[in-house]
């Protein structure tokens, strides 16, 4: 498991102190002028077109140079869970999984690869979700889908409340680098499903934390699988009916990037309409407990917050 | 000798992968379509003839012209008892010719199963060798031969992801899983331990199709014939599976049992056997053991009177399954398509095809839960996997039209039940838990959520005019082992050969459209959608959207 799951070891340390000494170095070459006084916002939101609008909300939260490093072995969770195109807003739109796709690549990425563990049948959803068409034809065999319990591994997760334990995809465990792009909608079980909630694709038994508290265990699956960056479509927002739509669909042509995965969710809840009405970040309950729990920031007014339209 | 060898294993081969590829490939019934006793019994119990059954009837012309070649060549029951045969086949040093009265036992059979489809009621599937043998091999042979492949695969994942195998790495083979497979797994052990008594022990005593065969194949143009350098060794009589060679006359065939294997011809130390061409004036015909025809109106009444006895099964269903005093299994779902019960249950040939073809592995064959009747017929069984909503496979691979094709255009339509929810299982109802996993796999929208005052969690309803039985719900639902969302038969479709399911969906007030664009109107901010429960919740989050809270 690498860094974003578990208490680092030695190894994984040194290995990322290296990382940094790097990074300090390289730093040593860009003019001191453009680092001062630039500090970064924790939050990007960028409205306009799906392509241009994720590579400039990459762009202000540090580059996606920040979080993929070449070599790194990249995955990219979509929500692509369900049989239906992108006007139904139920999966992420197939254009912003292409652009992450190819800014990884451009990164020097060692192997990218987009993975669901879907709801409805594999191949239907990888076809209509458009994902599978358009990450295929930049690579073959690039997005997947993985439903057989052999190809998950147990993994115990310390700072688990309710949830100690869960099956991950091994391709995930594996990975050195994982990027959330969940589209943006929501849920009548848990008020909305973005990044956080979008991890249970990522694991083989979902029906456990249903008979558990599912936002507490939401959050304990949050907290072994913090993705590095999170990438929230809301091209389009699907405001009620969600996850699986058909329901009011937004289009409110936002792309939203963060490292913190937990103020991701929370601007994103705060910032549209669900269900005919406005909520605060801290009325979804796995966004609260998650803050409470130090795995991320809900007080967006607090947060550094970078706008822009392109 | 090797052509034979080669005709046989390309004949296996073929129905195995028309097996394989069911429901992805237009004829893959073919086999079943040439089974003359399968089709004869449906038939005489479906009370009609089309076209797509003409394939038997070519078989049993050709059996005029040519004899029993469809049984040595082209069976693919016969092909895996000889196959087995050689296997398991005892030494013996001579054939036994004393069983020979028994070979009329295969007209008996068939005068039985003839009698009870009269009736309407089919026992082919007992005896009929396509039906037989494509069970054997959709519910034993291929299961089996997945779920070895699928751990093979397992097992190489970590070299295929370490070489960046994509394909390896992400293959998943999802072996099927199947009722009562030991069941045919026994009767078939014991099909094939009948070598001891004889080879070809299913063929010479036992088959329905090789009796009608037979019956057709009496004074074949092409036969077994035999020359004057014969010396009468017997050699022959000895070899002959079919016990076709009377051994005090070898130089005789009863050709209504000879299936043209030419063992005969090879074994001959004179070369004196041919098979060819020959007049009918010419025929070196041993002496037929013929059916007694007391007896074929015997076993004939004996099948009518089974059928009488099971048609006063408790289980049976009369007209329709609606109907008053009709006892059936809570939750017996059959495919989409599936003809009204009764002529279902004369129609289908419970040769597992459908089974075979189901890609969610969902239709299962039953044992008593439609009744005796109903022995080893499809239903779905969503817990299992759901029955996708635009899949019309089961329908295109059956050979008898019990489960009618239902046009890509109107499949939604064909609803096979309805979802009930059992709230005293159910995580939101009873547990008190946030869960809407039924709305959140449903692909009809069927399923709508309340927000209630003494529950902290919206809880769901089923929309029945809107549900079409698919068994998403049921499959997905986190409660185990009985689910909280089950599918019930509740207003199935059951429609004649020809009715629109779409026309009479609607004419009944349903709604079974998958409709992706068409939202549900989104409630206003007091209240939730349909249901037709009032929101009288008295605090603040009235009206408040599905699983927020009041936040702090």
């Amino acid at each position: 498991m690498k860094p974003f799951a578990k208490p680092i070891d030695r190894r994984t340390f040194l290995k990322q102190l290296k990382g940094m000494a790097c990074f300090a170095g390289a730093s040593l070459l860009i003019p001191p002028g453009l680092m001062a006084g630039q500090k970064r916002p924790d939050l990007a939101v960028v409205t306009g077109d799906i392509e241009p609008a994720v590579k400039k909300a990459v762009d202000m939260i540090g580059g996606i140079g920040r979080f993929v490093k070449p070599g790194s072995r990249v995955v990219i969770k979509p929500n692509m869970s369900f049989a239906s195109g992108p006007e139904r807003a139920s999966n992420t739109h197939p254009d912003v999984i292409k652009t992450l796709v190819l800014m990884c690549r451009q990164a020097g990425a060692g192997r990218v690869l987009v993975l669901d563990n879907p709801l409805a049948p594999a191949e239907q959803c990888i076809e209509n979700s458009g994902i599978g068409p358009v990450c295929n034809a930049i690579e073959k065999n690039m997005a997947q889908t993985v439903t057989d319990p052999s190809r998950f591994k147990e993994t115990a997760i310390s700072d688990g409340k309710s949830l100690r334990q869960t099956d991950v995809m091994k391709e995930v465990l594996s990975a050195d680098v994982l990027i959330a792009a969940p589209q943006a909608k929501s849920h009548s079980g848990a008020g909305v499903s973005l990044s956080m909630k979008g991890m249970m694709g990522l694991i083989s038994n979902r029906r456990i934390m249903h008979r558990l508290d599912l936002h507490e265990a939401i959050v304990d699956l949050a907290s072994l699988l913090r993705p590095h960056l999170v990438v929230i479509d809301a091209s389009r927002v699907l405001s009620t009916g969600g996850p699986g739509g058909p329901g009011k669909v937004l289009t409110p042509k936002t792309i939203i990037a963060s490292a913190d995965m937990v103020a991701a969710d929370a601007y994103t809840v705060s910032a549209f309409e669900w269900y005919g009405s406005r909520y605060s970040a801290d009325q979804i309950k796995h966004i609260r407990l998650a803050h409470q729990r130090g795995l991320g920031r809900m007080d967006i007014d607090q947060l550094k917050i970078g706008k822009a339209a392109v | 000798m090797r052509f034979r060898r080669l005709a046989r294993a390309a004949s296996l081969g073929i129905f195995l992968m028309l097996l394989a590829a069911a429901g992805h490939l237009a004829a893959s019934d073919l086999y079943l379509r040439m089974d003359p006793a399968l089709i004869g019994a449906a038939a005489l119990a479906m009370r009609t003839l089309v076209w797509i059954w003409l394939p038997a009837v070519i078989v049993i012309a050709t059996a005029l012209l040519f004899g029993r070649i469809f049984c040595g060549y082209i069976c693919p029951m016969g092909i895996t008892i000889d196959a087995t045969d050689k296997c398991f086949a005892p030494r013996r040093k001579k054939n036994k010719t004393a069983h020979a009265p028994s070979l009329r036992l295969k007209y008996y059979i068939l005068a039985f199963m003839a009698g009870s489809a009269l009736f309407g009621v089919t026992f082919v599937y007992w005896a009929a060798p396509l039906s037989l043998v494509t069970r054997f091999y959709s519910l034993v042979f291929y299961p089996v031969l997945y779920m070895v492949s699928d751990k093979a695969v397992s097992a190489f994942y970590p070299i295929a992801s370490h070489l960046d195998l994509r394909t390896l790495m992400f293959l998943e083979i999802n072996p099927p899983r199947f009722a009562t497979g030991f069941f045919v797994l026994l009767f078939f052990a014991a099909v094939f331990a009948a070598v001891k008594i004889s080879p070809r022990f299913w063929c010479r005593y036992l088959c329905p199709s090789g009796a009608i065969l037979a019956l057709a194949s009496k004074k074949p143009l092409f036969r077994r014939q035999v020359n004057s350098e014969c010396n009468q060794c017997g050699l022959c009589a000895n070899k002959c599976p079919m016990a076709a060679i009377n051994p005090d006359a070898p130089e005789t065939t009863r050709h209504e049992e000879c299936i043209a294997c030419m063992q005969c011809r090879q074994i001959c130390p004179q070369n004196a056997v041919a098979f060819s061409a020959g007049l009918a004036t010419d025929l070196q015909k041993a002496e037929s053991i013929s059916p007694v025809r007391r007896q074929v109106l015997l076993y004939g009444l004996a099948g009518a009177g089974t059928a009488a006895v099971a048609l006063t099964g408790l289980k049976v269903v009369a007209g329709d399954e609606s109907q008053k005093g009709t006892v059936r299994h809570t939750r017996l779902i059959r495919p989409p398509g599936a003809l009204p019960e009764p002529d279902f249950l004369a129609a289908c040939v419970r040769c597992g095809q459908c089974m075979a073809a189901c890609p969610t592995n969902t239709l299962q064959p039953v044992w008593f839960d439609a009744g005796l009747l109903g022995l080893f017929s499809p239903a779905v069984t969503p817990r299992r996997k759901y029955c996708d909503p635009k899949c019309t496979a089961c329908g295109q691979v059956c050979p008898t039209g019990a489960i009618a094709q239902i046009p890509k255009s109107e499949r939604t339509w064909a609803k096979i039940g309805t979802a009930v929810i059992y709230r005293q299982q159910c995580l939101a109802w009873e547990y008190k838990k946030s869960c809407m996993v039924c709305d959140e796999v449903c692909p009809y929208d069927a399923l709508e959520f309340e927000k209630r005052p003494d529950l902290p969690y919206p809880v769901p309803h089923v929309l029945e005019d809107r549900c079409a039985g698919c068994g998403h719900c049921e499959h997905a639902c986190p409660v185990y082992n009985q689910a909280a969302i089950v599918v019930t038969p509740m207003n199935a479709l059951r429609l004649s050969p020809g009715q629109s399911f779409e026309y009479t969906a609607k004419s009944r007030g349903f709604t079974l459209q998958l409709a992706p664009g068409e939202a549900k109107q989104p409630p206003a901010v007091s209240g939730y959608p349909g249901g037709g429960l009032p929101d009288t919740a008295p605090h603040g989050n009235k009206g408040m959207a599905p699983g927020f809270d009041e936040g702090g």
